[in-house]
């Protein structure tokens, strides 16, 4: 099932170079966000700590439930394009994007021996999702494409977490999410302002603070 | 209303600073080792950045009283927007003085975080393009740094977990297992952990956010910002440098930090040469001093991290004080603009005269503080045979201060131009009390560490420089 969940993280990840529009990128964010709520889900099945069902359900909650609603409520309210703006047409991304799959396999190779093939392909996907993150924040226009690569980042890094045996410790998972929540509702004001203010989201045309 | 609470908010930080004073006596001094459930822990180098950070909210508190004051005349804020900087300000503050307490890796990341999220508001402050244009590229630069620091640190955890079983992120248990951890996990996330940190500190070539962000933030704030906020994340780097070279040796480290160190002095010197905007001038001079700390790290002999550390509080208060001139300057000529600005020193006299001793200080010359960091520096890359750091170090220093002195001279003499809005009627050239006494206060440090360094200072910066040396 953990292969499963994987591979299906692949998928979505790869697949969102390809996305153009702002709703499908979300609807990404929520299923590559529920593959991982279904990991950790699996994880605390499996070592049977009541923590990391917490933490799946947090995880469930704020990533495919909230977050993905909250930045329904404000693409209604700033009443912009569904274009995300590409910077790199879809091959090039979708090339792009595999070129980051081998470097991030090359990269989990390095950090884990080879007989712990589970936490080395966890570690690859972890890389491949972190870096897909990044490119989407650089490659894509609209102020909400950079906010949505940031939280894959992030989905990335909480994948990662998973092959630490018995996962992060459990505050600091709990004073993750607080801090994950504070700072969408402080990008999404922003957001706003930029709207209010430049009376657009398109962050290629923020470029007043040059030298 | 505002004004009052403004001194109200200067007596409270007047009483932290005492309070820092104390701890950084009994702890710095002591070269004590306190611990409280295992989560918090403070010893020479935390009492030591507590202390910088106390001294320098303390002086942002005093000089915004008259700022805030005059920003609500000149009608750029509500009085309702005043009373949120004071909120603002005070949660910045306290973010800021809980990084060095934390021994939790993990909460020292999310304190960190915490800092930009809250002072992403003390940027984009007035609501301007411009501001909100440095406040968007604040937060998502930093975030972006801070996301892969994160990644550093779950790379440390696995380290500790995959070696000894332990399931912590404490910075005393993994220091005290570092001799155990697999080196080549922990260099690569080490190196997660330097960009990660190093982009919200400062370091080239990460520092991008930082001119955008240093000049359209409330100046009391941008001071705040150069003298602390880079600081804790420099902090950061720190603690996980300790272990890296406890675990790898040292080399592999002061390398990177030395890189780093030399990279952001270049990248400084250049943009300093060719700056047109007052306020990211002391930006980039920012840069090079986080540079020269930076190198300092890398060079790790005694003298050199005595320095490194000296450097950090000299620069702080000296970048304060300058930041604090240049909003007096940005409110009566309404730009940063270097081109529009000429004449201080007749339009504003005492402003003027402390931004000329300012610009003495920042360049490093004697007696002020920053000649004897940097003499420390320079000395030291010479002593530990770094022969081409220390001449490198030298020719850029020398470059940095000649293009400070040419755009600073071109501020402060010649005919005042008082241009643009708001009219300078409703701007009034007198200094208030609270201006008063944050120049004072900063040049008291200035001045008096230039001259002399007290032996509680000089026994608690040399207890710090032992933690670093992992001694």
């Amino acid at each position: 099932m953990n292969w499963l969940c994987l591979f299906a993280i692949l998928l979505i990840t790869a697949e969102t170079a390809l996305v153009s529009r702002f709703p499908a990128l979300l609807r990404n964010f929520r299923y590559q966000s529920f593959c991982l709520a279904l990991l950790v889900f699996l994880a605390a099945y499996r070592e049977g700590g009541v923590s990391l069902y917490i933490i799946a359900f947090l995880l469930f909650s704020l990533k495919v439930l909230l977050i993905p609603y909250l930045f329904d409520v404000l693409i209604k309210r700033i009443g912009s394009s569904d274009h995300l703006g590409l910077f790199l047409n879809a091959q090039v991304s979708l090339f792009l994007v595999f070129v980051l799959g081998l470097v991030a396999w090359f990269f989990s190779g390095l950090v884990v021996a080879p007989p712990a093939y589970l936490e080395q392909l966890t570690l690859g996907v972890a890389c491949f999702v972190m870096l897909t993150g990044v490119f989407l924040m650089v490659s894509r226009i609209k102020a909400l494409a950079q906010v949505i690569g940031l939280l894959m980042t992030e989905n990335g890094v909480f994948l990662a977490a998973t092959i630490i045996p018995g996962g992060m410790p459990f505050f600091v998972e709990i004073t993750l999410f607080f801090d994950i929540l504070i700072s969408v509702m402080i990008f999404g004001l922003f957001i706003y302002r930029i709207n209010a203010i430049f009376t657009h989201i398109d962050v290629s045309k923020l470029s007043g603070l040059r030298g | 209303m505002v004004k009052r609470l403004g001194i109200l908010n200067a007596v409270a930080h007047f009483i932290l600073w005492l309070l820092a004073l104390y701890f950084f006596v009994k702890v710095g001094a002591g070269n004590l080792k306190l611990s409280f459930c295992g989560f918090f822990y403070a010893d020479a180098l935390s009492a030591f950045l507590i202390f910088t950070t106390a001294t320098i909210s303390f002086a942002a508190a005093l000089f915004s009283i008259s700022f805030i004051t005059t920003d609500l005349v000149l009608r750029k804020i509500s009085e309702r927007k005043a009373l949120f900087y004071y909120l603002l300000f005070n949660l910045f503050a306290a973010a800021m003085f809980f990084v060095p307490l934390i021994n939790n890796l993990g909460c020292l990341w999310v304190a960190i975080e915490l800092t930009t999220l809250i002072s992403s508001f003390l940027v984009g402050f007035y609501n301007t393009r411009h501001s909100v244009e440095a406040a968007w590229k604040y937060l998502i630069i930093c975030s972006v740094g801070i996301t892969l620091a994160l990644f550093g640190v779950i790379l440390f955890t696995f380290a500790l977990s995959s070696a000894t079983g332990i399931k912590s992120l404490n910075w005393t248990e993994l220091l005290a297992a570092a001799k155990m951890l697999d080196p080549t996990i922990i260099r690569v996330a080490f190196i997660f952990i330097l960009v990660g940190f190093g982009t919200k500190a400062g370091l080239a070539p990460m520092h991008t956010w930082l001119p955008d962000a240093h000049s359209q933030a409330v100046s009391p704030v941008s001071a705040m910002l150069s003298g602390v906020l880079l600081k804790c994340s420099l902090y950061a780097i720190l603690r996980y440098g300790v272990v890296v070279a406890d675990c790898c040796g040292a080399s592999f480290y002061t390398n990177l930090m030395l890189v780093f160190g030399l990279l952001s002095l270049t990248i400084a010197c250049v943009f300093i040469i060719t700056q047109r905007d007052l306020k990211r001038l002391l930006a980039y001079s920012s840069i090079e001093h986080l540079g020269l700390i930076a190198v300092g790290v890398g060079l790790n002999s005694p003298l050199a991290l005595f320095g490194a550390l000296l450097h950090l509080f000299n620069h702080a208060v000296s970048k304060a004080l300058m930041f604090f001139c240049a909003g007096r300057v940005a409110q009566a000529y309404g730009t940063h603009d270097l081109g529009k600005i000429s004449g201080v020193s007749r339009a504003l006299p005492v402003t003027g005269l402390v931004m000329l001793a300012g610009v003495f200080a920042l360049i490093g010359f004697p007696p002020c503080s920053i000649f004897i960091s940097e003499f420390y520096l320079v000395s030291s890359a010479f002593l530990c045979g770094n022969y081409w750091v220390g001449a490198l170090l030298l020719g850029l220093l020398a470059v940095i201060g000649g293009a400070l002195l040419y755009h600073f001279g071109k501020v402060l003499f010649g005919k005042p131009t008082i241009v643009g809005n708001p009219p300078q009627q409703e701007f009034s050239p007198a200094e208030s009390g609270g201006n008063w006494l944050a120049y004072g206060f900063l040049l008291f440090f200035i001045l008096g560490l230039g001259i002399f360094i007290p032996a509680i200072l000089q026994q608690s910066l040399n207890a710090a420089v032992s933690i670093l040396r992992g001694e």
